[in-house]
Order: C-alpha cells, then structure tokens, then sequence
C-alpha cells in the first residue's frame, strides 16, 4: 500500500473509529428509561467495575440490556455493510447487497430450519445461516454467469428470482408454525435488534471483525476484480481463490448477522455507496470504512427504534428501510 | 398499532420488500384493526347454519347451546370437545372462503375486522350475513355472548349465562375488595417481549381480579414492549399465559426480569392461556385464576 492510501485509511479510519466510540456512548444514554446522564458515563467508563451512584436496576438496564444491544446493532451494521462491499467489488455490481440478492433470505430460511428442529440449541442457528447464505450465495451467481458473463441485469435478476423462492419458502414455513411464534417471527423477519440472547454476541462481534479484516487484506485483489475477472487474472490475481473466500467471508457474516437479528435491510446498500462516494472507490479504504459506517448507522436506527415510541419499540428494519430508501434515491439521482 | 403497521407496510410496498409486507400483515392481523361491533344481519328468518372464525366465538356458540347450528369452525377451535366434531374451514388467519360457502351458513362469526375486512366482504357479496365483534373489556364479552345468543335465536340462555357470568365476577371483585392491589408484569411471550396495553380485554380482567398491570396505560392491544421499561418496573409478580393452546411456549420469565421482585419472591403464575386471550366465557376462569393466584387469603 502507498504511503498516500495508507495515510487515508488510516485517518477516515480513526475519524469513524471516533464517531462510533462516540456514538455508542450518546446512544447508551438515550432510551425508554431516563438513566442520569453524568453517573452513567462514570459507570461507562469504568468499564462496568464502578456503579457510580447508579442504583443496581439502572445499572442493570445500561450494562445487561442497553449496552448488549447496541453492540450487537453495531455487530449487525459492520457485518451487513463489509458483506455488501465484498459482493459490490467482487460482483462488480453496486447494487449487490445481501437482501436484492437473496442471501439474507436465504440466512432466514437457515435460521427458521434451526428454530423449528433444534430450538433449543443456540449455536446451530448462525451455522444453518451461515450455509444458508452460502447456498443463497453460489444460486446467485451461478444463475448469474450466462454465456456472456455475468452482467449487472442478470445478476439483479437472478437475486430476484432466489429472493422470491426463498420468500415463498418462508411464507410456508411460517404457515405451518403455530399461530403462537408466527407473532414473533414476524418481528424477526423485518430486522430485530431485542430478542438476542447474549450468547451469540461474542460470536457476532468476532464475526464482524475478523470478516472485516478478511475482506480488507483482499482489499487489493478487489480492486483489480473491478477491472473484469480476465483482466485481473492477467495482472496475477488467483481469481478463484479471491472468489471463494470473499463469498464464503460474505456469507459468514450476513449468516451472523440475520441469526442475531433477522432481515435488516438497506444497511448494505447505503453504506458502501455512501463510504465510495465519499472516500473514492478503493476497496482498501471504502471496505474498513463500511464496516464501521455500517455499525454506526444500525446503531443510530436501533436507537430511534426503541425510543421514538417508548416505552413500545419497531423493529430496527422498518427504520433502516425509512431513512435507507430515501436516502438511496438521492443517491442515484445524484450519481 | 394497526395503523403504524399499516403504514410502514405501505412504505415498505414502496420499497418493494414483499417479506416485510408479508410480515406486517400477519401482524397487523394478529394485533387486529378494530372497527368494534358490526353486526350485519338484517332481520333474516330464523338462523340455523353458523360458521365461527375464532375460538372466543365457537365457545360462545357452544355456551348459549347454539353448538348444533355450529357448521364450520377454524382449527384453532378446540373447545368444547364437541366442536372438534365441527367440520374445518382452515385457520383464523386463512379461513377457506369456498369451504365457507359450500357449507352454506347464514352468518359467518367474525373476532376482528382488521385484515379479514376484504374477506369479509366477500361473504357479503356472496349473501352471507356476518358479525364482527372485539371485546376489549369483560362488559364487551358480555355484549358478544348476548349479541351472538340473539342471532342463534337463544336470546333467554345467553341471558342466563350473562348472569351467572356476572356473578362470578362480581363475586371476584367483592373478595378483592380493600386488598392492596398487586402489581403485575403480563408477560405475552418473552423473546421478543410482548405484553398486553391499554386495550387488552385482559388488562381489564386483571384490574377486576385486584392486580395493577405495569402496562395498563401502554397504548394498543398487544404492544411489543422495551426491556429495561420492563426491568424498571420491578413488578412484584409476573403473570405467564401458557399451558393451553401455547403449549410449553412462554413458560420461562423473559431474560429482563430474571433479577425483578417478582421472580426474587417466586410470585411467577403461569395460568391457562386459553382463559386469558380468548373473550369468550372461559374469561370468568381466567378471572378467577388470576385473583386466586394474586389474593390467595382473599379465597380461604
């Protein structure tokens, strides 16, 4: 990496770095119980070993519900936004992001299985997401690959035909649950931030950051994937090895991410875009910065998700498709 | 409720996500848009064949001794016993319109208009009588069975049964009397955590059984409820609505209150769901249930 790139990274980097700190402590202060903002940012501060003045039940609903879940929103929002970068670059494709193609669903069909025959097992609900996506993910592009290639039409419409399978799959599966848990999975579906158990997230935020860390290493073999698969090829990229990890990376983290979750959409689409637009379209800087704008803006949503109507909460997807759908429109005119 | 979700699932229309406008019809199916009573029957001659799309209204059916004119009901309808014997027009939220009118009732019972409104008014194109009830408090049961008695020409038992019904609960309410009011976290089902709003006809059940619902002011029926407002409620018991339909779904104190007052004291109660979400008779059990459990030296 030349000096210049490696000093951009480095500062946008650090400034997103700043900006999520920052964002995680604000958030930790808002929601539907009023904690005392100045004996809270002691007790954040602290790391948890001092209360500062914090009666226990506050100091419960900031260290054992607010702070878990913003974490995992954060979790969610890196996971979502690095995944998307990866199929963008390597699909070359902008429009590549993990619900238009059908991989999110495909995690939900996984985790659905997990839920009806083993729900009681935890860790078995990422990995039948993890594989999910990753069938979801292999459909796509094989669907993808015509005789000419794999051009930005096919592939848009080869996610909408795996997408709608896969919903219709849902449909039916939800239909044959009972009346009881449909509630819910409905809640689920649409992207749900209050209903993780702690378990899955270490596991979640391991994900995040070493898929982060995955895609940005292969950062360079991107970019001259962007030039066409052959061209690439030429300039000495092991295009079939980049290929497989970048897709089973990807599928990693949307199979953690929707099994902690559900269907959170928009976050990949808005992200990356908003990172390349800003930033300039090197993978080695817009990947990283993704992953933390994406943390940030599934932290800000999660926040308006369960304050804006307290002490009764939205389902963080409804939010994130509210402010991504207008906000992707302005985008595209604006390109 | 309904209409927030209606509205983000026309927003989420425009975003062409059709899961999410799968989903928020299913919700706002289950939470229900009410438009309350609607009876829709016109002075027809005598009703002989009745079909019921809820459990609360087979019940009632059955109650007032109307159970021979029951010719549908959904699968979900599993009491009386004897309703089981009743051919099936699917589930509450797909009823089968042509099963429906293959059996050729003259009023179809419906619990709530909410998205069953187009459904509705199919039935109505096809002639068919239909009555659209949701109780929201234990006088609007009492208005269902009276109404329902009415229709099935059984005027003078569901009188009867109003009266008894009434009875139990006032004799409820009288051995609550002067009681300190025990304040109560209604747990709808955990992950994610539900709990029953203003309302809830429940809400109203546990006021009369001498309980404080924590959640007796939040808006809406069934409101999907914060975490830390539940923590911070520290309610002294947790009602838990499992064990009938619910099977052993919901029989575990969501992971926020593990450490309240409630679960500290051991004053968890699990009780029958069936008397507590279906507006039906049963509700007087329910009733019943939730102050014995509450107010057990009211009962010596």
């Amino acid at each position: 990496m030349n000096r210049v790139t490696l000093r951009k990274t480095l500062i946008s980097c650090a400034l997103l770095g700043g900006a999520l700190i920052l964002a995680i402590i604000s958030m930790s202060l808002l929601g539907s119980e009023r904690l005392p903002a100045r004996e809270s940012l002691c007790a954040l501060a602290s790391l948890g070993t001092s209360a500062c003045g914090l009666t226990s039940d506050q100091f419960d609903i900031l260290f054992q519900i607010r702070l878990p879940r913003i974490l995992l929103a954060a979790a969610v929002g890196g996971s979502l936004a690095t995944a998307s970068a990866g199929y963008q670059a390597m699909l070359r494709n902008p429009l590549a992001e993990p619900y238009l193609l059908g991989i999110s669903n495909g995690a939900a069909v996984g985790t659905m299985i997990a839920l009806v025959f083993f729900g009681a097992i935890e860790w078995v609900r990422p990995l039948l997401a993890f594989s999910g996506a990753l069938a979801a993910t292999f459909a796509v592009y094989r669907l993808a690959r015509g005789r000419a290639g794999a051009t930005p039409e096919r592939l848009i419409l080869a996610g909408v035909i795996v997408t709608t399978f896969l919903s219709s799959v849902i449909v039916f599966v939800t239909t044959l649950m009972d009346a009881t848990r449909i509630r819910s999975f409905t809640f689920w579906l649409l992207g749900d931030l209050s209903g993780t158990s702690k378990a899955l997230l270490p596991v979640a935020i391991t994900i995040a950051i070493v898929g982060a860390l995955a895609l940005t290493l292969h950062a360079r073999s991107l970019n001259l994937l962007m030039l066409g698969e052959r061209d690439a090829f030429d300039l000495g990229v092991e295009v079939g090895r980049v290929r497989v990890v970048v897709f089973l990376v990807a599928s990693l983290l949307v199979g953690s991410s929707v099994a902690a979750s559900g269907s959170v959409g928009y976050v990949g689409l808005v992200v990356p875009h908003l990172a390349r637009l800003s930033l300039g379209s090197d993978n080695r800087i817009s990947i990283p910065a993704a992953a933390l704008g994406g943390a940030l803006f599934v932290i800000v949503a999660d926040t308006v998700a369960r304050t804006i109507i307290a002490p009764r909460e939205l389902p963080v997807g409804a939010i994130t498709a509210l402010i991504g759908a207008p906000l992707f429109i302005y985008l595209l005119k604006r390109v | 409720m309904c209409f927030l979700c209606l509205f983000v699932a026309m927003c989420a229309a425009v975003s062409q996500r059709t899961l999410i406008v799968v989903g928020l019809f299913l919700l706002a199916i289950l939470f229900g848009c009410n438009s309350g009573a609607r009876p829709a029957l016109d002075g027809q001659a005598r009703v002989i064949r009745v079909v019921s799309l809820a459990p609360n209204l087979t019940e009632i059916v059955f109650a007032v001794g109307a159970g021979d004119k029951l010719v549908g009901r959904t699968s979900y309808c599993d009491y009386p016993p004897e309703a089981k014997a009743v051919a099936e027009i699917g589930d509450t939220l797909h009823p089968s319109l042509e099963r429906i009118i293959a059996l050729k009732p003259q009023v179809v019972l419906i619990s709530t208009s909410s998205q069953l409104e187009v459904f509705t008014q199919q039935l109505q194109d096809h002639n068919i009588a239909v009555y659209v009830t949701d109780p929201h408090d234990l006088e609007g049961v009492f208005r269902s069975i009276t109404q329902v008695g009415e229709i099935l020409g059984q005027k003078d038992q569901a009188d009867l049964l109003v009266t008894k019904l009434r009875d139990r609960a006032n004799a409820v309410e009288q051995a609550v009397k002067g009681k300190i009011p025990v304040r109560v976290f209604y747990q709808v089902s955990g992950e994610p955590l539900y709990t029953a709003g203003h309302d809830a006809f429940v809400t109203d059940l546990m006021r009369r059984a001498g309980i404080t619902s924590v959640t007796a002011d939040v808006p809406g029926a069934w409101p999907k409820y914060s975490n830390e407002s539940a923590l911070a409620a520290k309610p002294d018991a947790i009602i838990l609505p499992t064990g009938g339909s619910m099977g052993s779904a919901n029989s575990d104190v969501t992971e926020a209150l593990r450490q309240s007052p409630a679960v500290l004291q051991g004053r968890v109660y699990k009780i029958n769901d069936d008397y507590l979400t279906r507006p039906g008779p049963r509700a007087i059990d329910g009733l019943e249930a939730m102050a014995r459990a509450l107010h057990p030296d009211a009962f010596k």
